[in-house]
């Protein structure tokens, strides 16, 4: 299992995955220690893209995102820089959920995009995460596919932002077709198309600009 | 045994496990992302699941023991082993967990003690299957061969 990386330990700003892309740094969430060597995997053989971190509940990632003190501290230097969350729905004590609420109900992480997953396709399950402010919900066991998308939810677009200054311009959504019925939520952005990314990405953009003021 | 040899009973044992259920398509998905730089990925992957498993059936054991059983934590474990079970390729695990949950919903606790006894045999079983698939590949290598892709 992966470890989490030492606080003050920073990732290279001249660190590119294949291609010239940035790599992205994702904060995985999942008690399971098989799901959590598998995605780990899926992540790592994605073209150097991904940094993976990874922890087994949700109280570690709230640590991890400096989000476990009542007060939250704004973002510092030493804190790890995660650029996504990808999360398991059911864990004890700390749901995917309550991770998915907190990390969206502070001023400080709110930017930050959270993926969930699960083995059940519950569509009120999905809809209440989406409500939240989940990006997608993706069903359980993975695949490569799964975790390629994962990208898209990372890229602003327009003027660089203090956590976006190692990003770069957004790729194309990429349409799926395969199994929508299973993931209703990408299902209606392939729909929507570039409009909604846009849309999206500055809205983002906006939080991001006032989160750092 | 002669390195032809392994591999055609390689190739045969494999194939039975997909044929009988024991292994779905996730299976090929672990091994199609195990490469040179993570020779072991499937078996430490399955070792995890084989470890974790083992705590769980123990844990469902001790719960389904209790004078007023906990269904809620029945159904927690049940639920996990389902997961880990689907993730590796598990498929009649998987199939019996899921029967498993219903007999959590409906509290009925013969029907838990009936469905822990057949998920216990089934992950018996496809743990023997395993084991001996990566006796066979250790042979193989041993001999000098490569393992046979069958994807």
């Amino acid at each position: 299992m992966e470890e989490v990386k030492e606080e003050g330990e920073e990732m290279d700003v001249n660190d590119c995955g294949g291609g010239g892309l940035e790599v992205v740094r994702v904060l995985v969430v999942d008690d399971s220690p098989v799901d959590r060597k598998i995605v780990e995997m899926l992540l790592r053989r994605s073209e150097g893209i991904f940094d993976v971190v990874s922890v087994d509940s949700g109280k570690k990632a709230m640590e991890v995102l400096g989000l476990n003190e009542i007060e939250a501290k704004p973002p510092n230097h030493d804190d790890q820089k995660i650029d996504i969350v990808l999360t398991d729905y059911c864990m004890p004590e700390m749901t995917g959920l309550d991770l998915l609420k907190a990390v969206k109900a502070n001023s400080s992480s709110r930017s930050i995009p959270v993926v969930m997953m699960s083995s059940e396709n519950d569509s009120e399950r999905i809809s209440s995460c989406r409500a939240i402010g989940a990006e997608d919900f993706i069903l359980k066991p993975l695949q490569v596919k799964d975790v390629q998308r994962l990208r898209t939810y990372t890229v602003p677009i327009g003027p660089m932002s203090k956590r976006g200054s190692k990003r770069k311009l957004p790729m194309a959504l990429i349409a799926e077709s395969n199994g929508a019925e299973a993931r209703p939520l990408l299902a209606k952005v392939a729909a929507f198309g570039s409009a909604v990314f846009l849309t999206l990405n500055f809205w983002r953009s906006s939080v991001m600009s006032s989160s750092c003021n | 045994m002669e390195l032809g040899s392994l591999q055609r009973r390689y190739i045969d044992f494999t194939s039975a496990l997909f044929r009988e259920g024991f292994l779905d398509n996730q299976y090929t998905q672990l091994q199609q992302l195990q490469d040179e730089s993570n020779p072991e990925f499937v078996l430490e992957v399955v070792t995890l699941f084989f470890e974790d498993s083992e705590k769980l059936l123990d844990e469902l054991s001790r719960t389904l023991d209790q004078q007023v059983v906990d269904y809620k934590k029945v159904d927690a474990h049940v639920h996990q082993l389902k997961g880990s079970s689907a993730s590796i390729g598990a498929q009649r695990v998987k199939n019996v967990c899921m029967a498993f949950r219903n007999c959590c919903e409906e509290r009925n606790q013969e029907g838990c003690l009936r469905c822990l006894q057949q998920v216990r045999q089934e992950y018996f079983l496809v743990k023997s299957k395993l084991e001996t698939l990566f006796r066979l590949e250790k042979q193989i290598l041993a001999a000098g061969g490569s393992v046979p892709v069958l994807w």
